[in-house]
């Protein structure tokens, strides 16, 4: 094992060990997330397998094919945290306009004059 | 502020057709502390039910307009100017409001146009009407460079909500209870005013187009849109049609 595999390997058990300590409920989420982890150990350990499979996906090297995948994935991400974003955006205003409209402050000139 | 074109006969002709009280002008405002007082004495002055809606402003406009006979809406935090409107609406609603109108905080528009935007809805020829700086009988003094922006604007939302105006972006419309009720601006921010076209389209309201006054003064020319701001209403537009 070199240096970069023992950082990469740290770093999965780490990510892994919080999510664990987190969202120890999430059961299926922290079975896919186990399943990754060891894939990402897995090629860690072995990267010429990632060759192999870039190859027949018609990309010249494993690190490419690795990126590529990074980027789509990244794209997910953002989508869904835009999602949610305005979901929440959208409970906030609900709040803040039924507080609005509850609290709406008419003077005493107007009560009397109604 | 005062406004001189000749259209005071129909101010004693409404008020025998409805009731001002019935009409609600709401008045989002955020920050707007110079001009508000003046804005809401003029629309007081004509017998409007007035709503200012404040949208988080930074100290409450409530000390501002006490002793005024005026409803105060307030955000406790800034959420824009559409959700602003959308709040002053749902509460004009909900209280008997027969004809809710929109209008700016920062002064630039005339108390005296809302009279010239009631009467194609008394008269049932629309259910909303949108006020335009560029149809025969407005005045502006507009600095050409915000023209050209308008121009890029109004036929932007042309390609968006397939409705062709003559103006863009104009805060001062006025609508009947049917049109307030099936308008729900969802667009918190400055892309509202595209959201109204396509509710118009959607619900297939009748509208129609009003010439209006707008006085830019140094002020709200300082609080009013800005090329950037006008490319994050683009942004806006873009990401809802997409997360729809």
């Amino acid at each position: 094992m070199n240096g970069i595999q023992v950082l990469l390997i740290g770093g999965v058990v780490v990510i892994f060990l919080y999510y664990l300590s987190r969202f120890r409920s999430a059961f299926f989420d922290l079975l896919i997330l186990l399943l990754f982890s060891m894939l990402a150990i897995f090629f860690i350990l072995f990267p010429e397998y990632t060759n192999d499979i870039a190859k027949r996906l018609g990309v010249g090297r494993g690190a490419d094919l690795l990126f590529y995948i990074c980027i789509l994935f990244f794209l997910f991400i953002l989508i869904k945290l835009f999602a949610r974003i305005r979901r929440l955006e959208k409970t906030l205003t609900d709040l803040v306009r039924k507080q609005a409209k509850d609290e709406a402050q008419v003077p005493e000139v107007n009560r009397d004059k109604n | 502020m005062q406004d001189t074109s000749g259209d005071s006969i129909f101010i004693p002709l409404m008020s025998i057709l409805i009731d001002t009280k019935k009409v609600f002008i709401i008045v989002p405002a955020f920050n707007e502390y110079a001009a508000i007082k003046q804005v809401v004495n003029d629309l007081l002055s004509f017998q409007y039910n007035v709503v200012v809606v404040d949208d988080g402003s930074e100290t409450s406009l409530y000390s501002l307009l006490e002793n005024l006979d005026v409803t105060i809406l307030r955000h406790p935090v800034n959420l824009g100017q559409g959700a602003a409107l959308q709040t002053g609406i749902e509460f004009a609603l909900s209280n008997q409001a027969e004809y809710i109108v929109t209008f700016d905080a920062d002064g630039q528009h005339q108390a005296s146009d809302i009279a010239k935007l009631l009467q194609p809805l008394l008269n049932n020829e629309a259910d909303i009407t949108l006020g335009s700086r560029f149809i025969k009988g407005a005045y502006h003094n507009m600095p050409a460079k915000r023209k050209i922006l308008l121009q890029v604007g109004r036929r932007l939302n042309y390609l968006l909500t397939g409705i062709l105006l003559t103006d863009a972006h104009n805060g001062l419309r006025a609508m009947n209870r049917k049109a307030a009720s099936n308008i729900q601006i969802s667009e918190n921010g400055m892309a509202h005013a595209t959201e109204f076209l396509t509710q118009i389209k959607k619900n297939k309201l009748r509208h129609k187009e009003v010439p209006v006054t707008i006085h830019y003064t140094t002020y709200s020319k300082n609080k009013g849109q800005t090329a950037w701001g006008s490319f994050r209403i683009f942004f806006d537009l873009l990401l809802n049609k997409i997360f729809k």
